[in-house]
């Protein structure tokens, strides 16, 4: 037996000529947490999938457990004993958590599924995470942040070797994160490799002990954790340094623009009231399932609101949908960009000129071709987008650059106010930095901009101003000078205090 | 690699291979049965062969609509009955034939707004609440002459029957001069316009394009007026061809207009294809019922040959996509 689980070389692969890897090294050891670092598109998923017998590299060898192996698809790598969770959720809407998790799988006594037994694994699975919850509930009805959890429990239900974890807790909060930590540890123990794959850079540190950083599709360096610092990792991923993580142009803050009065939708929203002020950033802080995403689609009008007034400009709105919302000037870029966010099987272009298009088009609603070029153009340059071809469709996107784009559609119109929901979900280090940037130039616009996040850092280091938010209602309030990652804490946990 | 100013949405898209091989195969049928019968090559022929596809052409183009948004409408074929029925009657009623025509419209026009608010209001499955305005429209086409089909519409709308099917411009029957014209319409407000990027938009992902702006209950009801006025059109045309309303006219209408649309590229799924390719689609049709009538062929076997092409062209369609993209 070898040294290693798996040894990937010279590993080679283009999309429609276009070179995604480039003699790319990988290995991994029994018993570690291999990090997998990379800017947007770096390639690091692409390597992933290729080890995981989801897409065929073009040359370069790959040997696993010691042996080499060919092409694989993923029943071959997964009986082999390679797993992976992956960056894009990947179940069925219409089948119960359960179906999904045992989705080719299923658990058959005397030719039948045996639902019980399944439904039983199911709950042992997400108790390991922590997630008590019904195991006949339909996975299309779940949040972003539960599918995450499913997903890697599913991962888990494998007993797999090797572990690929392709940005597991983009959509976790620190309590999940944590009992996800937890069980890497138990794998760890038991001998298991890890590749952890993350642009929250911060989490590295809890578990990590090797990294691999890839650029623009190359290899750049692998070495010992405890041989980096976060700059220096952040200096090889970027290829330059970035001097401020969270820059936050303090500003001025203007009147009230926007608030919103007893809002409830008779589901997880429960009262909630605030005020915002042209050229504020309000972060709302909180824990899974405390209502804030569900808040931000009341006030955009996707879900119905039972009762509670939303003004803007001290005026009384009644929205009814979301066009109403932005023909007010307020905006939401959502939280789940497969669902909500993108048309992926439409192109780059069409993604994003969609909200835009009364801004290209004449009064017969023809488009000008002309117009679209432009305002589709800027919004790929401003952010940075990484693309073959602006035709081609959104799904050929990295996962981060398909946020991009879920956040540039909405960049290109003037709005009063825009809300963010999970902003930098998947976006690296760099690209984080330019939107905050971004941000800071939207308040001196004197837009009120509404960022919910769940990650701690970003949420205290960018806001003015922090709501924080425990089971549908509003449970604290700090300017960005006062507020403490322990305040927020307790404010968020607030229920169980209560009960 | 970029894709520069030329390449425009139209060659950028999967959906125009499938309407160039479409029209390959058109093209290879055409030769094939020009090799095969001597009567199937005479000019007219030609001529007639382009006015029998008018009415499937027509009647894909707005299915092409409905398909386009993930939907389906069932209830075209009996709409092309109804109206049919109804403005025949109306006719052989002395009613003035621009009015019965109206009339007879307009109805079609409502079942189409009625499907609308079904799917698009009540959240019904296409499939199911276009199946029940299917059996309500062919109802209808029965009730309104008593059960009977009716009597000759008369002289006085010769100038109907000319307009909407034997009269040519340039030696092509009207009738195919109508779909080309709807045709051009119609392509031109789904690749030119905001609301055919909306239509295309629902068909892709309806939660994206409802929360960026798109009014998707009223994008639906479009798409479901949009084809019940193409069946409305078709079913003139079929009156105007017979000179009598026929009860079961436009049987199976529907499936023929899904078959037009699959072969051309326009995706059941939604999201995907492109108008044009309804014209090609529609012409297959067609010159197989054309030209499998000058060789010599059975009814039966037309019908068996038309579907085994339609398998083809969905099975042509699946292997292309993701075989595409797992090779890269
Ligand atoms: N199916 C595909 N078709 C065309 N291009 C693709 C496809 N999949 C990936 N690519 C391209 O390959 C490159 C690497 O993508 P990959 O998804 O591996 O990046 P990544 O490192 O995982 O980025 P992120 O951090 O954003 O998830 C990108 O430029 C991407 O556009
Ligand atoms: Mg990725």
């Amino acid at each position: 037996m070898s040294d290693y689980l798996v040894e990937m070389k010279q590993i080679n692969k283009a999309f429609s000529g276009v070179k995604a890897l480039e003699d790319v090294d990988f290995n991994l050891k029994p018993g570690e947490v291999m990090a997998l670092l990379g800017e947007n598109g770096a390639g690091k998923s692409t390597l992933m999938k290729i080890l995981s017998g989801v897409i065929n590299r073009d040359s370069g060898t790959v040997k696993v457990f010691g042996k080499e192996v060919g092409d694989l698809n993923t029943k071959e790598a997964q009986k082999m004993g390679i797993s992976i969770i992956h960056q894009e959720l990947n179940m069925c809407p219409d089948l119960t958590i359960a179906e999904n998790i045992f989705l080719g799988n299923e658990i058959v006594n005397k030719g039948l599924i045996d639902r019980n037994e399944m439904n039983q694994k199911t709950r042992e699975f997400l108790g390991r995470l922590g997630l008590e919850i019904d195991p006949e509930i339909l996975v299309g009805d779940l949040s972003v942040s539960v599918q995450q959890l499913v997903e890697i429990a599913k991962a888990l239900s494998f007993d797999a070797k090797v572990v690929i974890m392709d940005e597991p807790t983009s959509a976790l909060t620190s309590a999940e994160i944590e009992r996800l930590f937890n069980i890497i540890q138990d794998m760890k123990d038991n001998g298991c490799g890890v590749v952890y794959i993350s642009h929250r850079l911060e989490e590295l540190a809890h578990i990590t002990d090797r990294v691999t950083i890839l650029r623009d599709g190359k290899f750049v360096i692998e070495g010992e954790f405890s041989d980096f610092t976060l700059d220096r990792i952040i200096t090889n991923m970027v290829g330059r340094e970035i001097t401020e993580q969270f820059p936050r142009d303090p500003g001025v803050r203007q009147d009230i623009i926007f608030s919103v009065k007893n809002l409830s939708n008779g589901k997880r929203v429960k009262d909630v009231s605030f005020d915002l002020y042209a050229g504020e950033v309000l972060g709302i802080a909180g824990l899974m399932g405390a209502g804030r995403t569900e808040t931000t689609r009341c006030i955009f009008g996707v879900e119905h609101l039972e009762s509670g007034d939303i003004y803007l400009e001290g005026k009384k709105l009644s929205i009814n949908g979301p066009s109403d919302a932005i023909a007010e000037g307020i905006v939401l870029i959502p939280e789940d960009r497969k669902k909500d966010g993108l048309a992926t099987e439409l192109s780059i272009n069409d993604n994003l000129a969609l909200p835009n298009l009364d801004l290209v088009s004449n009064k017969f609603g023809v488009i000008n071709q002309n117009k679209e070029k432009n305002l589709v153009d800027s919004a790929i340059k401003n952010f940075n987008v990484k693309l073959a071809s602006k035709a081609d469709n959104a799904s050929s996107l990295s996962g981060g650059n398909q946020q991009k784009i879920v956040i540039g559609k909405w960049l290109s119109r003037e709005s009063k106010v825009i809300i963010f929901d999970e902003p930098t979900r998947g976006i690296d280090v760099g690209s984080k930095v330019e939107i905050y940037n971004l941000i800071n130039e939207l308040k001196k616009q004197g837009v009120g901009v509404l960022v919910v996040s769940s990650e701690m850092p970003e949420v205290m280091g960018i806001s003015d101003r922090i709501i924080v938010m425990c089971d549908g209602k509003v449970t604290g309030e700090y300017l960005h000078d006062e507020a403490t990652e322990d305040k927020i804490m307790a404010d968020a946990t607030a229920f169980e205090i209560k009960k | 690699m970029s894709e520069g100013k030329t390449k425009s949405r139209f060659m950028s898209t999967k959906g125009a291979r499938s309407v160039m091989t479409a029209f390959i195969g058109f093209v290879a049928l055409f030769i094939i049965f020009s090799v095969l019968s001597s009567n199937f090559r005479t000019p007219a022929n030609v001529q007639n062969l382009l006015r029998q596809i008018a009415p499937i052409l027509i009647i894909g183009l707005g299915q092409g609509f409905v398909l386009l948004t993930g939907n389906i409408d069932l209830s075209i074929g009996s709409v092309v009955g109804m109206v049919c029925m109804t403005a025949g009657t109306l006719m052989t009623k002395g009613t003035n034939p621009l009015l019965a025509i109206l009339l007879a419209l307009s109805m079609g026009l409502l079942v189409g707004v009625l499907n609308g608010i079904l799917v698009a209001k009540f959240k019904l499955p296409a499939f199911i609440g276009t199946l029940g305005t299917m059996t309500l429209a062919r109802g209808i086409a029965q009730l309104v002459n008593n059960n009977r089909n009716t009597d000759f519409i008369g002289t006085e709308a010769q100038w109907f029957r000319d307009s909407f099917y034997y009269g040519d411009i340039l030696k092509v029957y009207n009738a195919f001069w109508i779909g080309l014209i709807l045709l051009t319409v119609f392509y031109f407000i789904l690749s030119k316009t905001k609301y055919g990027r909306h239509v295309y938009a629902v068909g892709s992902n309806i939660n994206a394009a409802r929360l960026s702006g798109v009014k998707t209950d009223n994008i639906i009801l479009s798409t479901y007026v949009v084809s019940s006025f193409c069946a409305s059109m078709t079913g003139l045309m079929l009156l105007a061809s017979a000179g009598m309303g026929t009860m079961d006219a436009g049987g199976s209408y529907e499936m023929y207009a899904v078959a037009a649309c699959v072969i051309g590229g326009i995706s059941t799924l939604g999201g995907s294809g492109i108008l044009l390719g309804v014209l090609p689609g529609a012409a297959i049709w067609g010159i197989l019922q054309n030209g499998l009538h000058f060789v010599g062929a059975p009814v039966a076997l037309r019908n068996i040959v038309i579907g085994i092409i339609v398998i083809l062209a969905v099975l042509l369609d699946i292997v292309r996509g993701p075989a595409l993209s797992k090779k890269g």
